[in-house]
């Protein structure tokens, strides 16, 4: 029972969670990984690279790398509207931080939530990449995807994408 | 706080380090040995301050013998100074073991310490006996006047007195200056010490050379012997005790005097030399007031850690871009006092900049010290006599670029020394002079800074390198190679034209680094070789990594900058002369340039007609041309990384934010160019393949 109750204790723990939408998904990322929420800016394409890889903005003096969510979940590109918006994000890789911005069609709400309140996820084979996901979230009857957003932004991951697409394209060519 | 500690020993070291040389090159420069004791004092300071007292110790012996060395007791010699390098090095060691935990430490450590126990007991024969008859026991004024602040960094001035008054006899009058808003953390006291003591006036100097800044400090030697027992003297000095007032020194002169020409010692002669002091007496206000000038002068530097002058960087940066937008918005909305205030705006700006740039500039001679003594010890090792000259020491550069070519030069230095320049035996058949001499020069040529690394040695046999590329497969025997083409071989990885492999250079990496790393910082390098005659090797640098004049142009609507540094000049071509281009090469003023075109590099859609610009630009020794759709103009460019996940991009070697506050991608056409070929040979080897 004592074991029990420190393990309560634990995932007592209340959270802040900013739920945000791609499409018709509901997606959730914890506040303390948002630095700032942005308009979409003029962005900078960077020719050769992948297509997930929108550009650079200027984020006040600095440049911002920013990524179509959408493509990189496989969803299919669409055009801005005024709900677009560049959710500043701080992600660690390595024992680095780095600052990416992701590229949201609307951001819906922030909310608290105790983390033992999160389910892992039922799926058995998603659209999406397993690991990307933390788990799932039930709030106000409507279910909601936890992003690790650590590797779901990951530079690290970007590079292994690449590395494959041109071994790919080495294969093809020899 | 250990850190600081390594830091500033290293600094000191390196300080120590450059007067040793020049004191080894001349070894009558007095004020070379001044600056070799108070180094060491400082540095023994130091390291007692951060409670080390191995290091401490040792320093203070080696002290010792430079305090000796400077008052003349000791002859210095060769022997010295090498072990003064010895001891220099070991202590460059032992700072990160500060408790000799390694046991070779250990030993050197010993070992060293005989050595300068040896010095000492050498010099201390010699001049125990002269000491005694030179330095009679004299009376010393020394007035000592600590800054309210004192406390503030620690230090107890009564230490510092009863030190003093350790010396010898000694009559210490303290001092107070009261006043009605003293704070309770301030020094409110003074001292006037009266010592008769056999040491010199620097030895007692010595004994504040930690407060210097924080005090003011009178030492003054005066014309009487055996005063501390005087009644009279005790009564005058005595009657001030604990006052506001000092000792009136021209009361205390007349009264001594008086006293003294009672005596049958005194003399007309001896009349002359008070006569004088009263009035030097007299004078220690003024003098008081030019040391203090002399002090405000002193303070002039200050460390700043570079983490800050990054930060104003980064604030200079984003006010230079800001103001762009002013300029933008100006030219916009035309307003007589809007125009008025953006220009000053612009000049201001352009100021700070160029002040903020120069901050983080530093004078290359920080760089060429090191080298001094590396040259020193590998000719000597090598068993060759080299004069190494090093000029335009007083060049500047980014501080980041400094660093990065540190390990380059070095290797270049060190190839000269093995491979370039001769031993003396050959130089003398080849009928030069037996010393070789190494030049080691920077001077600024526009917005570069050019480095130049001169030997007299036996040059670079061009048929050698070519014999060896062809054994090596680097080129083909039947390649028809210029000879600046061949000199460039050794540059090629894996190109080692030593003979034979020392410890000093020749494992055949190197050269291709030396490259690499300069390219990184946006320079190249250029050999020039004469045999018998010598080599010269030029580096060409930007001045700093983070601005950059460039040029302005747009792809499909996405800015680009391209450094003006590369472009030699702007055409006009029509598309349809590329559109169906087989060998992809245009005739411009006669020449035939290939092109690059970066619509279709960058993967837009390619105009079939119309007209298009077309900018030249150098690739090592030929022209290129790549063609864009639009320039803008100028544009001074600060450069912001593009991060990791744009590190496959190297073509792009950074960001720039426009007035506007758009980013323009800064084109790396060196890289635009390696890319495009890199993509033909792969398409060449499909087309094989099929």
């Amino acid at each position: 029972m004592a074991v029990k109750l420190t393990k309560e204790e634990k995932t007592g723990v209340t959270t802040s969670f900013l739920s945000f939408k791609l499409a018709e998904e509901h997606f959730a990322i914890e506040v303390k990984k948002i630095m700032e929420i942005l308009e979409v800016p003029r962005i900078t394409k960077v020719p050769q690279t992948p297509d997930f890889l929108k550009g650079v903005v200027n984020l006040r003096g600095g440049v911002l790398p920013v990524i179509d969510t959408r493509t990189k979940f496989g969803m299919p590109q669409v055009d801005f509207t005024v709900n677009t918006c560049i959710l500043v994000l701080s992600i660690d890789i390595n024992d680095e931080t780095i600052t990416v911005g992701a590229l949201v069609d609307s951001v819906s709400e922030v909310f608290e939530m105790e983390e033992k309140h999160i389910q892992p996820s039922p799926t058995i084979g998603a659209r999406y990449r397993s690991e990307f996901i933390k788990g799932m979230i039930n709030e106000k009857d409507q279910f909601m995807m936890l992003l690790d957003i650590d590797k779901v932004f990951s530079a690290a991951d970007i590079e292994t994408i690449l590395e494959t697409h041109n071994e790919i394209e080495e294969a093809v060519a020899e | 706080m250990k850190l600081t500690y390594i830091e500033e020993a290293n600094e000191l070291l390196a300080n120590l380090e450059i007067s040793l040389l020049a004191l080894e090159n001349n070894s009558s420069d007095k004020t070379c040995i001044e600056e070799i004791f108070r180094v060491m004092h400082t540095l023994k300071g130091n390291s007692s301050m951060f409670g080390l007292p191995v290091i401490t110790d040792f320093v203070h012996d080696l002290e010792t013998i430079y305090d000796k060395v400077r008052s003349g007791e000791m002859e210095l010699n060769k022997e010295l100074i090498d072990c003064s390098f010895l001891c220099l090095d070991h202590i460059k060691v032992i700072i990160y073991d500060a408790d000799l935990e390694n046991v070779v430490n250990k030993e050197n450590h010993f070992e060293l310490l005989k050595k300068i126990g040896g010095f000492i007991e050498e010099a201390g024969s010699i001049s125990v006996n002269e000491k005694k008859e030179s330095q009679a026991v004299r009376t010393v004024y020394v007035l000592f006047e600590p800054s309210a602040k004192i406390f503030d960094n620690g230090t107890n001035p009564l230490f510092l007195v009863s030190e003093l008054a350790s010396m010898g006899n000694s009559k210490v009058v303290p001092h107070f200056k009261l006043s009605e808003n003293q704070a309770h953390d301030e020094c409110f006291t003074y001292w006037e010490i009266f010592i008769e003591t056999d040491r010199s006036e620097n030895e007692i100097r010595d004994v504040f050379v930690f407060v210097e800044d924080n005090a003011e400090i009178f030492i003054k030697e005066l014309p009487f012997k055996n005063v501390l027992k005087n009644k009279h003297f005790n009564d005058l000095v005595s009657k001030n005790m604990y006052g506001d007032v000092g000792t009136n020194m021209e009361e205390l002169v007349h009264l001594l005097s008086d006293q003294q020409n009672n005596e049958p010692v005194a003399d007309a002669k001896k009349e002359v030399v008070i006569e004088t002091d009263v009035s030097e007496a007299g004078a220690i206000h003024s003098n008081k007031k030019v040391s203090k000038e002399v002090k405000e002068k002193g303070a002039t530097s200050i460390r700043v850690s570079s983490d800050k002058l990054d930060e104003l960087m980064n604030l200079v940066s984003e006010l230079v871009t800001t103001q762009a937008g002013l300029t933008l918005f100006t030219a916009k909305n035309k307003t007589p006092e809007l125009e008025t205030i953006s220009e000053n705006v612009e000049k201001l700006t352009r100021r700070l900049r160029d002040t903020a740039f120069g901050m983080t500039l530093v004078p290359i001679n920080n760089m060429f010290g090191r080298f001094q003594r590396m040259v020193r010890d590998i000719s000597s090792s090598l068993g060759k006599e080299v004069e190494f000259v090093t000029e335009g020491g007083e060049t500047e550069l980014d501080k980041t670029i400094i660093e990065t070519l540190t390990d380059p030069l070095m290797h270049i230095l060190r190839n000269s020394l093995d491979h370039g320049i001769e031993k003396a035996a050959d130089r003398v058949t080849k009928g030069k002079s037996p010393g070789g001499k190494l030049i080691l020069k920077s001077f600024y040529s526009g917005v570069f800074v050019y480095i130049q690394i001169i030997d007299d040695g036996k040059g670079i046999n061009v048929e050698t390198i070519r014999d060896k590329a062809i054994s090596k497969g680097i080129i083909k025997s039947t390649d028809n190679l210029s000879d600046k083409e061949i000199l460039d071989l050794i540059f090629y990885a894996g190109f080692s034209t030593a003979e034979k492999i020392t410890d000093v250079s020749g494992r055949g990496v190197g050269m291709d680094v030396v490259k690499r790393n300069i390219a990184d910082l946006r320079g190249n390098i250029l050999v020039e070789s004469e045999v018998n005659v010598g080599t010269t090797l030029t580096i060409k640098l930007p001045l700093t990594l983070s601005i950059i004049d460039g040029l302005l142009v747009t792809v499909d609507k996405v800015n680009y900058i391209i450094p003006l540094s590369v472009i030699t000049k702007c055409y006009s071509v029509k598309n349809e002369d590329m559109a169906n281009n087989f060998n992809r090469l245009l005739t411009l003023d006669g020449e035939q340039v290939p092109y690059i075109n970066l619509r279709e590099e960058f993967g837009y859609t390619v105009q079939g007609s119309g007209e298009t610009l077309l900018i030249a630009v150098n690739n090592g020794d030929r022209v290129v041309g790549i063609t864009v759709d639009m320039i803008i103009g100028e544009y001074q460019a600060v450069i912001k990384p593009l991060g990791r996940h744009h590190k496959k991009q190297d073509f792009v070697s950074g960001a720039s934010i426009l007035g506007d506050g758009t980013i323009a991608l800064v084109l790396d056409t060196n890289k635009v160019i390696d890319l495009y070929t890199n993509n033909i040979k792969r398409e060449e080897k499909t087309w094989q393949l099929n």
